[in-house]
């Protein structure tokens, strides 16, 4: 088994225990284990067709775990319907076609709550993280920038309350100094709100910036983890990555 | 002249009002109803026996839609949702499906034709002419559809989660949508306007077990040519339905009967996306 843990299944709110997923016969996630505590982040780093995006999918129940668990606040929720992970607060940012482009930022914004009439009441959050979000509202989501799209999804998934945020390459494309915005509202939505965040990124400085713990996926497995705070992290990165 | 602009009107009210349906379930679940004329002549033969055993006409339509919903929810879970992953299939199990529906009602009611009473019967004289009252309330029937469907699809959350499904299912699903049922709701929503469609022309029209099968074809092309949107199948009801008045009045009723089929084609050769579509 391959994995990183660094706390007790007690206190963990996300627990993957020996995860196995792929696409028919094949197997892509092979065998992997973390925890995540809440207001933690963990990155998953990994080059292309690691199978990073397919652990992502495997948690929010797209894809059928072919053996493991998953567990939520220590209840199982593998192969569960991603409706009913969403609903209970797991808040998934996919890496393509992630917004409803024809749809504009106010129904996009509902779309992440349960109730229309909740969103009013959680819109100052998306003000204090994102104003140019909030003066948008009535603008079709596609006519947004990227950078702009990006914020949309951030804010969706912060109205929705989560538990739980499994994002999926939210730094693509973007230009520094809204990779930098990014981080901040990550790292205090972390700290100041309990959320536990797994990320799955490519861009080594911004993962670096915002996370608590990394883990390195090869070929579906998790060869490395650590902190990132820890002395050996960059050699070990350059050692597996080649940075 | 304005005796042919209300046929014209009333023509393009009932072909809407016929292909609605068709169009929820084709636009939310990509499916394409081949069963819609025979929820029709369900409607039809519902308002049949709610005048027969002595009800009110007006209560024909509730009860056509009310058994319709019911019946669509049903069809879904039964005959569509084990075929979600396989379209084809799916769609070929509706088409089979309306042919053991029409098959049912012949076992229940026999081939010959049958009536059902009109909430509303006689004429209102309208330029010098006695004009079908029932006609001129089917386009009232027709406008209230239209803008109730736009309320629910723009106006309430069950719209906002069925466009999220139509645009992107998966992401839809990520979010909590249970596709599903948004899914079960649409089809037993499609059979329910279908059936009360079924009731709302019957007042005009005998009531056969093959009597939604003109209507199917005919919804079928219009549903093409709106490219899926309300207001494009407002337009197609008016543009195709009006030919059809204008060939059947100065041709021949022959040649009318297949102008909508004819004319879509032509209008899907040179805008393959249908009217609402760029």
């Amino acid at each position: 088994m391959s994995g990183v843990t660094n706390q007790s299944a007690g206190e963990a709110r996300l627990q993957v225990a020996g995860l196995s997923s792929g696409y028919g016969p094949v197997t892509v996630v092979r065998d992997v284990s973390f925890s995540i505590a809440p207001g933690e982040i963990l990155v998953i780093l990994g080059k292309n067709g690691m199978g990073k995006s397919t652990l992502l999918k495997t948690i929010m129940g797209f894809i059928r775990a072919k053996s493991g668990s998953v567990r939520l606040d220590g209840s199982e929720i593998a192969n569960r319907a991603p409706h009913l992970n969403a609903r209970e607060a797991l808040a998934y940012t996919p890496q393509e076609y992630a917004i409803f482009q024809d749809l504009t930022v106010e129904e996009n914004l509902r779309l992440g709550v349960t109730e229309d009439r909740l969103l009013g009441a959680r819109m100052g959050e998306v003000e204090a993280a994102f104003p140019v979000i909030a003066k948008r509202f009535k603008q079709r989501a596609g006519t947004l920038s990227g950078g702009e799209q990006k914020m949309l999804l951030l804010s969706r998934s912060l109205v929705s309350r989560p538990k739980i945020m499994l994002i999926d390459e939210i730094s693509e494309g973007l230009q520094p100094s809204m990779v930098n915005r990014m981080a901040q509202v990550l790292r205090s939505t972390s700290a100041e709100k309990g959320v536990a965040i797994l990320l799955v990124e490519q861009n080594l400085p911004f993962a670096l910036s915002v996370a608590d713990r990394y883990a390195i996926l090869k070929i579906g497995e998790i060869v490395e983890q650590g902190d990132v705070a820890h002395a050996d992290t960059a050699a070990t990165l350059e050692r597996h990555l080649r940075i | 002249m304005a005796i042919l602009l209300l046929d014209i009107l009333t023509t393009a009210s009932m072909l809407f009002i016929v292909a609605a349906g068709l169009m929820i379930i084709l636009g939310v679940m990509k499916l394409i109803n081949f069963a819609h004329g025979a929820f029709l002549t369900v409607g039809g033969y519902a308002a049949h026996v709610v005048t027969a055993h002595g009800f009110s006409p007006w209560l024909t339509i509730p009860a056509a839609a009310a058994f319709g919903f019911v019946l669509g929810v049903v069809v879904e879970r039964v005959v569509v949702r084990p075929l979600y992953s396989r379209p084809l299939d799916a769609i070929l199990a509706t088409w089979g499906l309306g042919i053991i529906i029409a098959q049912v009602i012949v076992f229940a009611f026999g081939r010959e034709v049958q009536f059902a009473q009109s909430p509303i019967s006689g004429t209102v004289d309208l330029f010098g002419t006695g004009y079908s009252s029932w006609r001129l309330i089917l386009i009232a029937v027709a406008v209230v559809l239209g803008l109730l469907l736009t309320a629910l699809l723009y106006l309430t959350r069950f719209g906002l989660n069925a466009r999220a499904v139509i645009m992107n299912e998966n992401l839809a699903r990520g979010l909590g949508i249970d596709s599903i049922r948004v899914r079960a709701m649409t089809f037993g929503l499609g059979a329910a306007l279908a059936c009360a469609a079924g009731a709302l022309i019957t007042p005009l029209l005998s009531v056969d077990p093959n009597m939604g099968l003109p209507w199917l074809v005919n919804s079928f092309m219009l549903v093409l040519v709106s490219g899926i949107a309300i207001p494009g199948l407002a337009l197609a009801s008016l543009v195709l339905g009006g030919a059809q008045v204008l060939v059947s009045t100065f041709v021949s009723p022959i040649i009318g009967g297949i102008t909508i089929v004819v004319l879509a084609a032509v209008i899907l050769r040179i805008k393959p996306q249908g009217l609402s579509r760029g």
